[in-house]
């Protein structure tokens, strides 16, 4: 199962999308834990340096992980994922 | 059109959950409103109803019994709230899922608990290190690991907590790094007894990363991180008693996580916004609003409950939670006088305890000036902005004094999180050492308090039906 | 004066009090002429209206009459790297106010051709035409007016630009120091703080919203309305304008700078007074304010809001500034209160310099003595 603990049963299979790409996941799981599950390492490019960042504080209070989730710019942390939901990288160009 | 009600609670967290109930059961209207799906805060935090199995199970007995009393309470409960500004008066605005909404209230109480510090380093914004705190929402409520293979670092109790819900997991844990020595620890031998429930669960959980050969180092700190193939290379120096490191890199370590924090900051979002007087102690997680003995801030009809009023832990959160909750019914005429005295003596009691073993931890987590002294210059302190410490000192030479000025010259603290990340570091650095933090202040409260989605704000609505203002003059 | 605290003395030519841009260019161009010169500020340089403005260069907001001095304070913020040291970002753009109503195309037109009688290159585009200088427009316009001469500051870094220019001018800088009273003394003025007293030959009042308490020190009686503007910025988002917008009403001002955050004004009142400050936002006002800068540039709906602020804007009886010497007193002079007050303050600053340096200002002043309402008690003579 890689990063998702051992022994915890999960919702019901789904699947989104990041930046075109599928994901697998399960219900009630945040975008931020789908996506690191499935290895993706950097959400967004830092705005001045143009590094890469991911989910930080995991309360949506430093905004790290922010994407676009169905058009909306929102923590992944608090963003429950949601079938065929259509989610883009945060980084501004 | 703005709701009505006579208290509104920021923060369904123990602290604001058991001042809802107490309240409520005075029969005054109660709303709670949080940003999360469910109550409990963060230490509390549940599962998504969809997981099942060991997660639901393990869940704490504690938070599971607070959402049951709230759910079969009075107490109006909106979740997935995010308050952005509460006015004087009250009137409290929150997002909703569906579109902005507002409550006017008589009382508003403040139990927005607290948020993480991280001393910054070289490295500490690449992905795959997180806080300490944020760990343990991740395995709390998520079921994640950080990683494969974790190194867990940087001071206070979360250390072991994290260690040993990653192994529970199921993951590695690469050692627990960690910048007190023992001797720190053994200091608070007096308020870790006056717990013994929580003092053997610490044991336990050492003797647990033990056996499964995990290594402690004390008095030692990150260094820096590097991203190299596979992972990430983390390097680790000693420190002094103060907290200051050495330059020579004592340890390395090849993780593919780094979870990392310097212990709590008070969340004071609502009472900086609302211009409630405040002091800075070190102890007790930064500026806190400064309350009277009853959890009255300055400002009439707020009140502050929990980690929110400084840092105390879970239990402290509890008695002074239902204290306050006790205050608001008195002041707000749901609760004689006599009443009241009669219900406070033995929580009174009750909260000290409580608070004694909180603030022993509190202490575990005291950000050390020496050690935010070494942040080397070129280091991001600013995450939002990517602004280095050279920039800040830059800055401070050129005569900038405040944290506000600090601010405006840099773009420090001006990017989406408004500082709630960086504040606490940007103040020590500009004190610098052991400097008292009041002449340089702290980035003043604005909304909104979370970032807003402006489309969701804005709503749909006709040119023609907006509410305008007579134009001005020509 | 505290007690216990040693008051030191500062003598110099001139004192100034109050550090906004007004202020701050006084005292810049008169030690640049050769006074020794104190500037006085109860918190630090320019981190009030001249910090925390919108920092719009336009003139389809300025007060018409005011026009001529718009376009030089212009030219100067454009070249502060110049005669600052210090580029403050500050951009020329095209500006852009928009009518999306008959009744809004009606007032376009007038106010148009009113700031053009007073030499501002202003004219009445098509929609069609207002959309090639600024696609990201609503499509649904019905008229706009254009204007070369705009652009915008970022007005954040006003103060550290202006602190480094004073210093370098050997300015007495003296921060975070209320003045309590302004006495005369002989041939002059006693400034007194709580840490220091400035004894000078004249005395530069530049107050902003605190004039009214200010030249009440000196015996006049000068009402000043204060405005407490919201302010509204997002996050960095994709490039979505290149110019500075308005509409006909003068309800809105938005722009993108380089960084990508859009600034979002309009003179949307929040709560507050010249005592408290800026106290609180008002989400209605907030609410309204992002509908309409929306409705102008839709793309904004994309971005959030991460921060609202207030920004106190002061404001005569006839709405016109007030600059020049006080009536009755020797070389006591006040500079503020002027509409779109942040643009020309550049060449404000400069003008009542020349006069207080004995040279003849290129434009004409604004004397206060019109606003004065009665002189209910004159200045005790102190020796």
């Amino acid at each position: 199962m890689g990063l998702r603990g051992a022994g915890i049963e999960r919702g019901r299979p789904l699947r989104f999308f990041f930046d075109g790409t599928p994901i697998d996941a399960f219900a009630g799981e945040s975008v931020a834990s789908a996506l690191l599950a499935a290895g993706v390492r950097s959400l967004r490019a830092s705005p001045r340096a143009g590094a890469p960042r991911a989910t930080f504080c995991w309360m949506g209070i430093c905004q790290e992980c922010t994407v676009v989730a169905d058009g909306v710019r929102r923590p992944a942390c608090r963003t429950e994922v949601r079938d065929g939901m259509i989610v883009l990288t945060g980084t501004v160009p | 059109m703005s709701r009505e009600t006579d208290v509104v609670v920021v923060g369904g967290g123990p602290a604001g959950v058991e001042a809802a109930l107490a309240a409520a059961a005075q029969g005054l209207r109660v709303t709670v409103l949080d940003e999360a799906p469910q109550a409990g805060g963060q230490v509390y935090r549940a599962p998504p109803h969809a997981f099942g199995g060991t997660i639901q199970r393990d869940a704490d007995p504690i938070g599971v019994a607070l959402r049951q009393r709230l759910a079969a309470s009075s107490v109006v409960t909106c979740f997935e709230h995010a308050v952005w500004s509460v006015s004087p008066g009250f009137r409290v605005d929150a997002l909703a899922p569906d579109g902005p909404a507002s409550w006017t209230a008589r009382a508003v109480v403040v139990a927005t608990g607290a948020q993480e510090r991280v001393v910054p380093f070289p490295g500490w914004t690449r992905p795959g290190v997180i806080g300490l705190a944020g760990t343990t929402i991740m395995l709390k409520s998520q079921g994640m690991l950080p990683g494969e293979r974790t190194l867990v670092a940087g001071q206070g109790p979360l250390l072991l907590a994290v260690a040993v819900g990653i192994l529970k997991a199921g993951g590695q844990v690469a050692g627990v790094v960690d910048l007190a020595s023992p001797a720190d620890w053994a200091r608070e031998w007096r308020a870790l007894a006056s717990r013994p429930r929580l003092t053997a669960r610490g044991a336990g959980w050492r003797a647990r990363l033990l056996r499964a050969g995990v290594p402690f180092l004390y008095r030692h700190a990150v260094q820096a991180v590097e991203e190299v193939p596979g992972g990430l290379r983390v390097l680790l120096t000693r420190v002094d008693r103060h907290g200051a490191p050495t330059k020579k890199v004592a340890r390395e370590y090849l993780v593919d996580a780094l979870a990392v924090g310097n212990g709590l900051t008070a969340s004071t979002d609502i009472t900086r916004l609302l211009r409630a007087a405040h002091h800075y102690d070190a102890l007790r997680g930064g500026w806190v609003p400064t309350l009277d003995a009853e959890f009255r801030s300055s400002l009439p009809g707020l009140y502050v409950a929990g980690d929110a009023a400084g840092l105390a832990g879970a239990d402290a959160a509890v008695a002074d939670g239902i204290l306050t909750g006790l205050t608001v019914a008195r002041d707000l005429g749901a609760m004689t006088d006599t009443a009241y005295r009669g219900a406070i003596g033995s929580l009174r009691r009750r909260a000290r305890r409580a608070r004694s073993f909180g603030t022993a931890m509190a202490r575990l987590m005291a950000i050390r000036p020496a050690h935010v002294a070494a942040i080397p210059a070129e280091t991001i302190v600013c995450r939002c902005e990517d602004v280095t410490r050279a920039e800040i000192d830059a800055a401070r030479s050129e005569g900038a004094q405040t944290a506000n000025q600090v601010k405006a010259w840099t773009r420090c603290g001006m990017g989406p999180c408004q500082g709630r990340i960086c504040g606490d570091i940007v103040g020590a650095l500009l004190a610098a050492g052991e400097a008292p933090r009041e002449p340089v202040g702290y980035f003043t409260g604005r909304t909104p308090l979370r970032p807003l989605p402006l489309n969701l704000l804005a709503g749909d609505v006709e040119y023609t039906s907006l509410k305008l203002p007579p134009p001005a003059p020509l | 004066m505290t007690p216990g605290l040693a008051q030191e003395t500062v003598d110099v030519d001139v004192a100034v009090v109050g550090a906004g841009a007004m202020g701050a260019t006084v005292a810049l161009h008169l030690a640049r002429g050769g006074m020794r010169t104190a500037l006085v500020d109860r918190g630090e340089i320019c981190r009030e209206a001249s910090g925390v403005n919108a920092g719009t260069l336009t003139l389809h907001m300025t007060r018409a009459a005011l026009i001529p001095y718009a376009m030089k304070g212009r030219e100067l913020w454009l070249t502060t790297e110049r005669w600052l040291g210090m580029d403050v970002v500050a951009r020329s753009a095209p500006g852009l106010s928009l009518a999306f109503t008959p009744a809004e195309r009606d007032m376009l037109e007038k106010r148009a051709e009113a700031r053009t009688a007073m030499g501002a290159p202003i004219r009445i585009l098509t929609p069609a035409e207002a959309c090639r200088i600024e696609p990201g427009l609503n499509a649904s316009l019905l008229a706009a007016a254009f204007c070369e001469l705009d652009g915008h500051v970022t007005a954040y870094l006003t103060g550290r630009a202006y602190r480094q220019a004073l210093r370098a001018a050997g300015v007495a800088i003296i921060e975070r120091m209320a003045v309590e009273q302004i006495d005369r003394l002989g041939q002059g003025y006693r400034v007194r703080g709580a840490r220091q007293v400035v004894r000078a030959r004249r005395v530069v009042l530049a107050g902003g919203v605190w004039l009214e308490t200010m030249l009440a020190w000196l015996g006049l009686r000068v009402p000043v309305k204060c405005l407490i503007n919201q302010l509204v910025v997002t996050e960095r988002m994709r490039p979505v304008m290149r110019s500075v917008v308005g509409i006909a009403s003068g309800l809105l001002s938005l722009k993108q700078f380089e960084n990508g955050t859009v600034l979002i004004g309009g003179g949307w009142q929040g709560l507050g007074d010249p005592v408290r400050g800026g106290v609180q936002a008002v989400p209605e006002n907030l609410i309204g304010n992002i509908q309409l800068a929306r409705h102008a540039i839709p793309a904004l709906g994309e971005t959030r809001v991460v921060r609202i602020w207030l920004g106190l804007e002061s404001e005569t009886a006839d709405a016109m500034p007030m600059i020049g010497a006080l009536p009755g007193l020797d070389e006591a002079y006040v500079i503020g209160c002027v509409h779109s007050g942040y643009t020309s303050a550049p060449y404000m600053g400069r003008l009542l310099a020349d006069r207080i340096l004995g040279r003849e200002p290129e434009m004409p002043l604004f004397d206060p003595t019109r606003l004065v309402q009665a002189a209910p008690n004159a200045v005790e003579e102190m020796t």
